[in-house]
């Protein structure tokens, strides 16, 4: 190396250059000013969490945000370190507002109220945070745990041996769903937990998990499933075994075959509920109509109702949108474990079936206005906020009556 | 089998004088593993009535296929003294352009199938040609390539695979003959061929040349690059057909099919009686061990207990199985002061 004196000068002229650049760059930015808003997910590569960020950004891209809005989407991986450093980058950044599913309710507390104080707009959908000055919009709090419990023991007459195929372990949500069971089951002497594994919300895993289950306890009667139930179904009948009353999460595989008279035959039974991707799209407009003006809510916890589709309520699409009541897709136009809910005909009219699979934009649409009341949730600590007192009714059922008393 | 011994060898630098009567280590190894699988089976009874039957044999032998199959190729790398990292990526990669390319109702499309794994084996030989080529530590070169393959899945997919199970795999997956599902007579041909392969035909023995003492090997005519790359391809190769057994299993694909499959797949390969260092090890042994970790998969799942303690259990079984069956402990424990 003879001298440092050209390395000084090309790098002083990146400078200047970088500095016009940032300038000319700023002078547009200011003449036309768009909501700069991110989308924070924890990790993706399951279909839940791609339609839930697909639904946003269809919406970002359909008129008039297509021109107000630039998005931009951050996948931090399943620590909560990266997700902080994540929202860091995003409040430096200028972010008017975070749409976000956490990966944990406490963990990003901290960097949550830093952004609030710089006056970003922290959105939360399905996965909620106990930062009170965060929007959490969940259908957590609307008891998917307890009313499926209530129909499965419901649909076994008050006994019977059964599966619980859990979602991932440590989870807040997973234990939510499964003390909200348990408060049912253990009112029934009858019913009898004989296997519970963790199946990570996922179809392969809980075919495989359901399959070992099996082996050990070939006279189950019923099984009670968080996401990824099409696979108990598989597992049952790779086994041979008659089915059984099952219920499970929103997958178009669950839904097709509760409504199938083959498998009813053979003794399916149950309900599809549990979570919605829309939820995403909920908390997306919420939030472009308060940074627009057109609202005014304080940060608060906001309920997305729970799904709920009995066998009997099972109604193919023939479009690409949920459309007459419609809550399933025709087997072949989506994978078994597509997740049916993301779709809402009265929150979220503008969406069709390429914006969930591809975060396409519908042609035509253009984004309408959500109904003037949101739903409060209830305070779950722990979840939705800290120090604070759960109502006494927590479990209570809000979707089905007991047709068997304990 | 192999006139290299195992890798104990390298570092004590005698001559393989630990066989005897004919029986070689690595044999009393698969046997003591299959015989653990038996006792397991049969003392599962008492932790609930219905297990030790039939029918968890045959449970146990179909999830235990995907196993076998992906630590074929993962024995093959271990054996030349490598790792490979990439294994669930290429599952995945294999799952979701089956079920994505020929689908249900594309049954005319079944010359893609040999196509996707062709396609996996090219992954593999990326692997083998940063390995040997470019010098790369084999756990980052395979590390990085799972990296950059799910990623590719994840913009490719949108997040959201789609398709279903092709017809000829769902025959696989699916139907019986004489009450035996039909994937365990094709593991079955698989075990006799990937046996055959690994310890009667020169290409194994070169893997085992390889693994043993590169030098040597190569002092003896061997083409050690090629051979290794060999190895990576192979694995790939099964990696991607894994990913093909199990949309016909699960009918479909998902971006996180192949995650359960990396640490198992070296487990079992270590647990048959190989070396992590390479240059030893018999595809026997490592079907023990992959039907071994299974059975107590199921076993544990029938237990009552607390997620946490079932893993605490699995965990300590393994460690347990793996200090009584090393090879390297024995060694260790004659030559007290040497490592």
């Amino acid at each position: 190396m003879k001298s440092w004196k050209p390395v000084a000068k090309a790098a002083a002229l990146c400078t200047a250059a970088m500095l016009t650049l940032a300038t000319l760059v700023g002078a547009a930015d200011a003449q036309d000013k768009k909501f700069k808003i991110y989308l924070s997910l924890s990790y993706s590569g399951n279909a839940w969490q791609s339609e839930a960020a697909n639904i946003v950004k269809a919406l970002a891209a359909t008129p008039p945000y297509d021109q107000t809005v630039e998005l931009t989407e951050v996948i931090s991986g399943t620590d909560p370190q990266a997700q902080i450093s994540a929202y860091e980058s995003m409040i430096d950044a200028g972010a008017d507002g975070i749409i976000t599913f956490p990966i944990s309710s406490t963990a990003l507390n901290r960097v949550i109220k830093r952004g609030c104080k710089e006056g970003v707009l922290f959105f939360t959908y399905d996965a909620t945070v106990t930062e009170p000055c965060a929007y959490n919009v969940s259908y957590i709090t609307s008891g998917f745990g307890e009313n499926t419990a209530q129909a499965l023991v419901n649909e076994l007459g008050g006994k019977g041996k059964i599966f619980l195929s859990r979602g991932v372990p440590g989870n807040s949500v997973d234990k939510r769903h499964t003390d909200g069971a348990m408060h049912i089951f253990k009112q029934y002497p009858g019913i009898e937990v004989v296997a519970e594994y963790y199946s990570y919300w996922d179809d392969r895993t809980t075919q495989q998990e359901t399959a070992k289950a099996l082996a050990a306890h070939p006279d189950v009667n019923g099984i009670w499933a968080q996401a990824g139930e099409y696979g108990a179904i598989q597992a049952l009948i790779d086994a041979g075994h008659a089915l059984v009353p099952i219920t499970g999460e929103n997958s178009n595989g669950l839904r097709l075959a509760l409504a199938n008279p083959d498998m009813q035959a053979k003794g399916l039974k149950g309900v599809s509920a549990g979570s919605p991707p829309a939820q995403s799209g909920y908390a997306f407009k919420l939030m472009m109509e308060i940074l627009t003006g057109k609202r005014t809510l304080e940060p608060t916890n906001i309920q997305y109702a729970l799904p709920w589709v009995p066998a009997d309520k099972v109604k193919v699409c023939e479009g690409d949108r949920f459309e007459n009541g419609c809550n399933v897709f025709p087997e072949g136009k989506v994978p078994s474990s597509f997740v049916t809910e993301v779709f809402n005909p009265e929150l979220l009219p503008e969406l069709s079936l390429a914006s969930a699979l591809e975060g396409k934009p519908t042609p035509g649409a253009t984004i309408q206005p959500l109904p003037a009341d949101v739903v409060k949730a209830p305070n779950e600590p722990g979840i939705n906020c800290q120090g604070c007192e759960p109502p006494a009714d927590l479990y209570k059922l809000t979707t089905v009556e007991p047709t068997v008393s304990p | 089998m192999s006139a290299q011994g195992n890798g104990a060898v390298r570092f004590d630098g005698a001559a393989d004088n630990r066989r005897s009567g004919g029986v070689s280590k690595e044999t009393i190894n698969a046997i003591v593993v299959f015989a653990l699988s038996i006792v397991l089976i049969l003392g599962s009874r008492f932790v609930s009535p219905a297990l030790g039957s039939w029918s968890q044999v045959l449970t146990v032998l179909t999830l235990a296929s995907f196993l076998i199959v992906v630590s074929f190729g993962q024995g093959l790398v271990v054996m030349i003294g490598g790792l490979d990292l990439s294994i669930p990526a290429v599952i995945t990669l294999g799952g979701v352009l089956t079920a994505g390319w020929v689908g249900a109702g594309n049954a005319g499309a079944w010359y893609l199938l040999p196509a996707i794994l062709a396609l996996c084996g090219l992954v593999g030989a990326f692997n083998g040609f940063g390995v040997t080529v470019l010098r790369i530590p084999p756990f980052i070169m395979t590390m990085a390539t799972s990296i950059i393959l799910a990623s590719a899945a994840l913009g490719y997919t949108s997040g959201t695979p789609r398709g279903a199970s092709p017809e000829a795999l769902t025959v696989l997956m699916k139907t019986s003959w004489l009450g035996v599902p039909a994937v365990v007579f094709f593991v079955v041909l698989f075990v006799l061929a990937g046996w055959a392969l690994q310890s009667r035909t020169v290409f194994g023995r070169r893997l085992y040349a390889v693994g043993a003492n590169p030098d040597a090997a190569r002092v003896a005519g061997v083409s050690v690059g090629a051979a290794s790359t060999l190895a990576y391809v192979a694995s790939a190769v099964c990696a991607g057909f894994v990913g093909m057994m199990l949309v016909g299993y699960a009918n479909g694909a998902t971006l996180r099919m192949g995650d359960s499959y990396m640490l198992p797949s070296i487990a079992a390969v270590v647990i048959g009686g190989s070396s992590i260092l390479g240059g030893s090890g018999s595809f026997v042994g490592t079907v023990g061990g992959a039907i071994l970790l299974t059975t107590l998969g199921t076993v544990i799942a029938a237990i009552g207990l607390e997620q946490g303690w079932r893993t605490v259990i699995e965990g300590g079984i393994i460690v347990a199985a793996l200090f009584f069956l090393r090879e390297e402990l024995f060694a260790r424990l004659r030559r007290p002061g040497r490592s």
